[in-house]
Order: C-alpha cells, then sequence, then structure tokens
C-alpha cells in the first residue's frame, strides 16, 4: 500500500532536486515504456528505467535512491536517445545516483565501486579501455584471480581483447579532461 | 417486353452466383425479350449498356438483379429514365446482401438468386407506369433545444434567410455550456464566447425563440410538417418583465438550483443566471408557497413591471415546417445508485464534475472559491476519478464518455490557478485526447500543473477525520494506493437528455442502445435521420465536445437550407389508392394512416374513403388494415406481392 498523499509531499524536494539538477522534467514522461524497451541492461535492475520513472512521478524517492537500477545503470544514453519525450532518462538515473552518494546510500555494492574507480583509472591511463589489464587489476584487488579466465583464449582469438595497450594520438587531452572533472566534482568514480 | 441485368459486382456476386446460370434462366421466363450480366451495371458503362438494351430492342419493363433497392434504385430508374422509359417499371432484386454475401455454397446460391429473379419478373410484369407528384415546401424550420449545437443551427439556418423557430425546454437558451467556466483546450471563457451568440438568437429578426417549451406533437413529412408546441404556463409576462430580480430577492420559497447542480440554492420564482437569454423570471409552480399554501403573492406585490400574472395557462400553438433539428443535448449520468462503494450520495464531498465545473466559474454560487460543500473549506487534496458510468459493462455503459479526460485535465489546471498550494490527483484508465491541441493540454496539466496522473480505477471511498480516504490501484507502480483527499471530483459519463426518448418517438425518429437519437448512416449521414427532413445537431446524437457539437450543428443547418431551397419536392408515386366503388365506408384506413393521410369523401349512398396522395408516405397500413381489400398501394398491389409469392413458392 502506497500512501500517495503522504510519498507526493514527502517526495516533492528530492523530485525538485532531480529535476533541477538533471534538467528533466520528470513529469513529462508518458510512460510509454520505450525507454525500457530498448535498455540493454534492464535485466539485472531491480526497478526498469520507466517504472524509476514513475516512482519518481509518485514521490517514491527512498526506492529510487535505494534502487539497484542507480548503481547499475551503464549510461548507455539509449534510453535517452529513444525517448519520445525527449527526457534524457539516463540524465535522471546519473542525477539519483550523485544525490544517492551524496547521501551515503549506495554501500551495497562495494564491487560496484570498485569496478568503476578501476575503469575510469584505466581508461585516464591508456586514453581508452584496455579490458586484460582492467581484469587483471580488478581480478587482483577482489582475490578472485580466476574470475572470467577461461574467456581468455576465445576472447584473444576473436581479437575481442588485445594483450597489449592501445596507444592513442593525444594522451595529453584526455589527462586534462580528467584534470578538469576531477577539479570540479571530486575524484572519479 | 421485359430486359433482365444482372450486376457481377466485381466478385461481390460472381463469386457466389453463378450470373451466366442466373442469365440463362431468365431467359426463359415468361415476357423475358432480352437477359445479360454486367461486370458493374451502376458503372458508366453498365448503364450505357442497359440504356442500349432498352433502345434497341424496345424493352418496356427491366429487372435489375444487383443490390438493395436503398444502394442503387434511384440511380437506376434515372437510367431507364433516360433511355425513355417510365422510371417506375423497374424492379430491384437483391441479389447480393440478401443472396451472395451470406452464402458460401455456389449452387445454393445461384439458385436462391433466379428464385428471386424469377418473383421479380412476375411482379414487374404487373407493374403500371407511375408518375411522381410533388409536394410545396414550408420554407421555415424548426430547432429543438437551445444549447450551443441549436444555437448555432438556428442562427446558420436564419442568416440564410429562413426563419427559424428555437424551442427550448427550459426558461433560458445557453444549455450545459452556460453552465461551464473554461473550455478546452484553449482554456477560453464558456460564457464569455457563448454569451454574444444567445443575445445573437435573440435579435435575429429571422428567429423566433420560445423558452418553456416543449414540441408535443408531430404530423406531415418533410418539407410539411405540421408541429404542436406547448408553451409551458411561467406566470410571467414575457413582454412585460425586465429581468430586474425584486421578485427573486423577495420571494420566500426556496427551490433547489437545477442551473448550479445544486451547488447553491434558489428561489421559486428566479432567473437561473445573469447572462439568461430571454432574461425573464419564471416561477416554478411545485415550490411557490402560493401554489403550495394558497398564501403569499410577494412576487406580484414587489414586481414593478406588472409581469406577474398567476392564472397564465399552458398554450398550445401549431406551426408548419419543412425541416427539423433536434438538437436536445446530453444529460449526466446518475451514478448513485450504481457506485455504491463511492458512498451512493452520502459523502457530500465526493460531487459530479459539472458541479465542481460551477464551483470553479466566478459566476458560480460560490463566486469562484473553490468550497467543499461539507464545510465550505478551500480543499488541498482534490481526487479526479475518471469514467465513471464510461467503459464499464457492469453499469451498461460501455461506451467512452468522449470528452472527461479533457474536463479533467482543464479542471485540474484551473484547480491548481485557484488554489496553487492544491494537488491534483487524476485516477484514469487511459487518456484519450484525440483532438487538436488535446494531448498537448492533458500533458500540460501534468507538466505545468502538478497534476498526478494515477493509472487505474478507485476501489472505495471512505471518510475518516474529516478526510476522504481514496483506496486505489496504481498499475503502473503495480501497488494498491490510497489518497486522503479533501474533494472527490467524478467524470461521469453523458447520457440523452431527459425526454429526448419520447421526443424521438414523437418525430419517428430511432435511438441507439443508449438512448441517444440515431442518424442515417454512421459514416455517410452523420446529421441526417431515417425520417426525412429532421436532422440531428450535437450531444443528442452522441457524446461530443463543443467544437464537434459546433459543426455538427452546421452541417444540419446546410441540410435544412439546401432542403427547404427548393420550390417543391418530388414526391413519391407509389402511395395508397381506394377504389371508391367498392369502398363500404367503414375508415379502418383512416384509423390506422399515422400521417392523417385518409379523409371520407361523399359519395352517391354515403361516405367513401379517399387518400390525399401528397400525405401519403406509402407505408401500405391502410392496405393491410382495409377489410375488402380495395385500398392498395401503387406498385405494391395485392396482386402483385401474391404473384411474387407464387413465384418464389413454386
Amino acid at each position: 500500500m502506497i500512501n500517495l498523499s503522504q510519498t507526493v509531499k514527502e517526495g516533492a524536494a528530492v523530485v525538485a532536486e532531480i529535476e533541477r539538477r538533471s534538467g528533466q522534467r520528470i513529469t513529462a514522461c508518458l510512460q510509454c515504456g520505450r525507454c525500457t524497451s530498448t535498455c540493454v541492461a534492464a535485466f539485472a535492475f531491480d526497478y526498469p528505467p520507466h517504472r524509476l520513472m514513475h516512482l519518481l512521478q509518485i514521490g517514491l524517492v527512498e526506492e529510487v535512491l535505494r534502487s539497484e537500477t542507480a548503481q547499475l545503470c551503464l549510461d548507455c544514453m539509449t534510453c535517452s536517445m529513444r525517448c519520445p519525450m525527449k527526457i534524457d532518462v539516463a540524465g535522471v538515473i546519473e542525477t539519483a545516483k550523485a544525490i544517492a552518494d551524496e547521501a551515503g546510500l549506495r554501500d551495497t555494492e562495494p564491487n560496484l565501486r570498485l569496478f568503476r574507480r578501476g575503469f575510469l583509472n584505466n581508461v585516464c591511463r591508456h586514453g581508452r579501455l584496455h579490458e586484460t589489464t582492467l581484469l587483471l587489476w580488478f581480478n587482483f584487488r577482489t582475490g578472485k584471480l580466476t574470475n572470467d579466465l577461461s574467456l581468455a583464449p576465445l576472447l584473444l582469438r576473436k581479437k575481442k581483447v588485445r594483450i597489449f595497450p592501445p596507444r592513442i594520438k593525444n594522451m595529453r587531452q584526455v589527462r586534462r579532461l580528467f584534470q578538469q572533472v576531477n577539479r570540479g566534482a571530486g575524484p572519479p568514480g | 417486353m421485359l430486359g433482365v441485368f444482372v450486376c457481377q459486382c466485381g466478385t461481390n456476386i460472381a463469386a457466389t452466383v453463378s450470373t451466366d446460370r442466373v442469365v440463362q434462366a431468365a431467359k426463359s421466363m415468361l415476357g423475358v425479350v432480352h437477359a445479360e450480366s454486367i461486370q458493374y451495371t451502376c458503372s458508366d458503362p453498365g448503364q450505357r449498356a442497359i440504356i442500349d438494351a432498352i433502345q434497341q430492342k424496345g424493352l418496356t419493363r427491366v429487372v435489375m438483379a444487383g443490390c438493395s433497392p436503398r444502394m442503387h434504385e434511384t440511380t437506376f430508374r434515372r437510367a431507364i429514365g433516360r433511355a425513355g422509359m417510365n422510371p417506375f417499371m423497374l424492379e430491384m432484386v437483391n441479389i447480393r446482401e440478401q443472396c451472395s454475401w451470406i452464402h458460401s455454397d455456389i449452387d445454393e446460391a445461384t439458385e436462391k438468386a433466379i428464385d428471386l429473379v424469377r418473383k421479380g419478373v412476375a411482379r414487374v410484369r404487373r407493374q403500371k407506369p407511375l408518375q411522381a407528384g410533388s409536394s410545396p415546401v414550408t420554407r421555415r424550420a424548426l430547432v429543438i433545444g437551445g444549447g450551443v449545437a441549436g444555437i448555432q443551427a438556428a442562427l446558420d439556418i436564419a442568416d440564410a434567410g429562413i426563419p427559424v423557430t428555437l424551442v427550448e425546454k427550459s426558461s433560458t437558451i445557453g444549455g450545459n455550456m452556460a453552465r461551464l467556466d473554461k473550455t478546452f483546450p484553449s482554456l477560453d471563457c464558456s460564457s464569455c464566447i457563448l454569451t454574444p451568440r444567445m443575445v445573437e438568437v435573440k435579435q435575429h429578426e429571422n428567429i423566433k425563440l420560445m423558452v418553456n417549451s416543449e414540441v408535443e406533437k408531430v404530423r406531415g413529412y418533410i418539407g410539411n410538417f405540421e408541429i404542436d408546441i406547448r408553451k409551458k404556463a411561467s406566470c410571467v409576462i414575457e413582454e412585460n418583465c425586465t429581468g430586474c430580480l425584486i421578485c427573486q430577492e423577495k420571494c420566500p420559497s426556496k427551490a433547489p438550483d437545477d442551473f448550479n447542480v445544486c451547488a447553491g440554492e434558489s428561489k421559486a420564482i428566479s432567473i437561473p443566471f445573469s447572462q439568461a437569454v430571454p432574461l425573464v423570471a419564471s416561477l416554478r409552480k411545485e415550490y411557490c408557497r402560493l401554489f403550495i399554501k394558497g398564501k403569499c403573492s410577494v412576487c406580484q406585490k414587489v414586481c414593478p413591471a406588472g409581469a406577474i400574472d398567476y392564472e397564465q395557462e399552458d398554450i398550445v400553438v401549431t406551426e408548419k415546417f419543412g425541416a427539423v433539428v433536434v438538437a436536445t443535448g446530453f444529460g449526466l449520468y446518475d451514478w448513485k445508485q450504481s457506485y455504491p462503494t463511492y458512498g451512493m450520495g452520502m459523502y457530500p464531498d465526493v460531487i459530479n464534475a459539472l458541479k465542481y465545473e460551477r464551483l470553479l466559474s466566478a459566476s458560480g454560487p460560490t463566486g469562484g472559491r473553490i468550497e467543499r460543500p461539507s464545510d465550505g473549506k478551500e480543499p488541498r487534496d482534490i481526487v479526479f476519478i475518471s469514467c465513471i458510468g464510461s467503459r464499464d459493462e457492469s453499469v451498461g455503459r460501455p461506451q467512452c464518455c468522449s470528452i472527461g479526460c479533457m474536463y479533467m485535465a482543464k479542471q485540474a489546471i484551473l484547480t491548481k490557478e485557484h488554489i496553487p498550494d492544491s494537488q491534483s490527483y487524476i485516477f484514469y484508465i487511459d487518456v484519450r485526447a484525440a483532438g487538436k491541441g488535446y494531448d498537448e493540454f492533458t500533458r500540460r496539466a501534468q507538466t505545468d500543473f502538478g497534476a498526478i496522473y494515477i493509472r487505474g480505477r478507485v476501489g472505495k471511498i471512505y471518510p475518516r477525520g474529516g478526510k476522504l480516504v481514496v483506496m486505489g490501484t496504481d498499475t503502473l507502480a503495480g501497488d494498491q494506493v490510497e489518497i486522503e483527499a479533501d474533494l472527490v471530483v467524478l467524470a461521469t459519463g453523458l447520457t440523452p437528455a431527459e425526454g429526448a426518448g419520447q421526443l424521438a418517438r414523437r418525430l419517428n425518429i430511432s435511438t441507439d442502445g443508449q438512448g441517444f437519437m440515431a442518424e442515417g448512416h454512421p459514416k455517410l449521414k452523420p446529421v441526417e435521420t431515417n425520417t426525412g427532413g429532421v436532422f440531428l445537431a450535437g450531444a443528442c446524437q452522441g457524446p461530443k465536445d463543443i467544437p464537434a457539437s459546433v459543426a455538427q450543428a452546421g452541417a444540419a443547418a446546410a441540410k435544412v437550407i439546401g432542403l427547404l431551397s427548393q420550390e417543391e419536392l418530388e414526391t413519391s408515386p407509389m402511395v395508397a389508392e381506394v377504389n371508391q366503388l367498392k369502398c363500404a365506408g367503414c375508415f379502418k384506413c383512416r384509423d390506422v394512416c399515422p400521417y392523417g393521410a385518409v379523409e371520407a369523401q361523399d359519395a352517391r349512398d354515403g361516405q367513401v374513403a379517399h387518400v390525399i396522395a401528397s400525405l401519403c408516405q406509402g407505408c401500405g397500413l391502410c392496405n393491410v388494415a382495409c377489410p375488402p381489400g380495395v385500398i392498395s398501394l401503387k406498385g405494391y398491389t395485392d396482386n402483385q406481392l401474391i404473384a411474387e409469392v407464387v413465384e418464389v413458392l413454386r
């Protein structure tokens, strides 16, 4: 049972905060479900994207901030691209994620945080993602050294991963990008 | 010299009926000198083939085996008329709707088609040439109902120079639109756009306005209706009343305020609203102290214009009209009996949307301040529930009210404008906003005015601590929800106006399952009815919004103007005829005739019946009623009908 007169009032401040920071109008969502239809990660979410939007519409902010969705969203932006109302759904989820972070609500999945940090450090070092070093580093840090190792021969044969890190032309620019972001919004991850 | 033409109608007929075999069989029928099968008889080459055959073979009678007479009888009458034949020497044999479309076995269908053709041949062999008559047209129109549709129709017809009588049941025109605060999706002030049109009706030289009046009896037919209109006594002399309202102020008898949907209180003598047209008071005897207790006469004493006349009686006016527009509008579904879980009217703060409209309106009983009926407090949480008595099979009302989604969005917007810190919740099943700018409007209610849309029906409403708990479900969240509301507004569906069924029977037009007046054809005759000369405008034909009502009224007016611009109308020659030599003068025919077309005529030994051809509609009732069988319908004589039956049974 959801008491709407309570949730709408109590959630109003956080919803307004999400709307302000993301620049999106939650109320514009039609609940057509196209975001969920295109989402590549929804199978792993507790609430699919359209449901997350509706929960915000009726003020259930606690559920949204504590949701796995806010943590697991890949930020691939497909939902935002497809939304018929031009809502940046990924931006809304991203904002919810940030607000949850600030409120210290996201400690349910420590490995997720570790992976995200490793991912960004990896990109920062090589200019683009080098999966091999990222996975080795992640396995080393989590202590599960053989995790996913059996996939390595196949991935190498099909050239999905490379042994040596890639080279990009302008490393300095990437570094500068990371420095700017770090200065603005704290450390990555 | 009889010709038979068998239409293939592409594959419509030819796929199930072997038209060649029908032609072969027809050739051997008595009197048939020509038979052929044509792919599309109604097409230009098809009609030319028929005309050629008539002229080359000297045909004098024609059987058309094809679609129904309703579809194409006129087409073929014209065609054979062009070939020089009498157009009535034609028999349409329906081998499509009543044969090929409903059968699947080719042999059986073909056999049936042959039987039907044989029947047609038998009838047309006994047909005599007929001449179409004509009747004069009364150049005057009647519009029944003074809502926005009736007003529009009356103005459009009157502007074309045709005199119009506008009959309105209540004491003022304006109808339901006059009760609305704003209109969707433009949020135009309803009375600001309607009032000028009402005044125009009053001032138009071609419009005669009759309020407090109802159509009582209808005689006649297209072009020549004779209609009795009862003008009910209002105890006020219309010409004298100045609309000063002193009588209403001084009247001691309270009465329900129908105009404000009982949101306020009125008096026994009153003018419903300040822009009423005509601005004339009227007295409701059932609430008046003088008529109940026999003592009062306050209004008569205070009236400075001497306009009160307690002795006034109903007047019945009989007038002739050439055409009628029905624009009786709609009523609201009475939800109280069918939705027991919503309190059956026990909770004063559960109201219908029209009453809420009056609370929103600046000219309403609260002067535009939203006060909830129970304690007069301004509500904060307002719940709207859609589809009350709509899309609900359990109460026998499956149809969509077509305006609820829009007026709920409008009222949610207006609520936010009236009370900025209010919160509206709208329970919906679907948001149906199919109109120009409509969907954008419902979106705006959500994005700009913060209305929260909850998809689901409400199960129960019950009071708790001065509030109403609305128990519903949010199917998008997948959970039960409850809201503590200050006010609940129900979007009730539309019904035909009170008395619409009775009027339909008087006008001899049909109604649909819900009692709305039936149009002539759902696609191609949306403003006509099955009775010639009677047209429909507005919500009497089905739920619709203001623009659609106005558009339909304009269309009905165009039809009326077209009809009444003719000097005279061609009448069917298929009318009854009395063999006066054999008539016994029992006048059973006169008793059954619905059109008053039979009169008595003096003969040598007493009186005999005579049919006034211009009144007869060829229904055949007299033919059946006549004991000696001496009254018959031209073109459908007993002789012809019996021959048909004999051929079918052969």
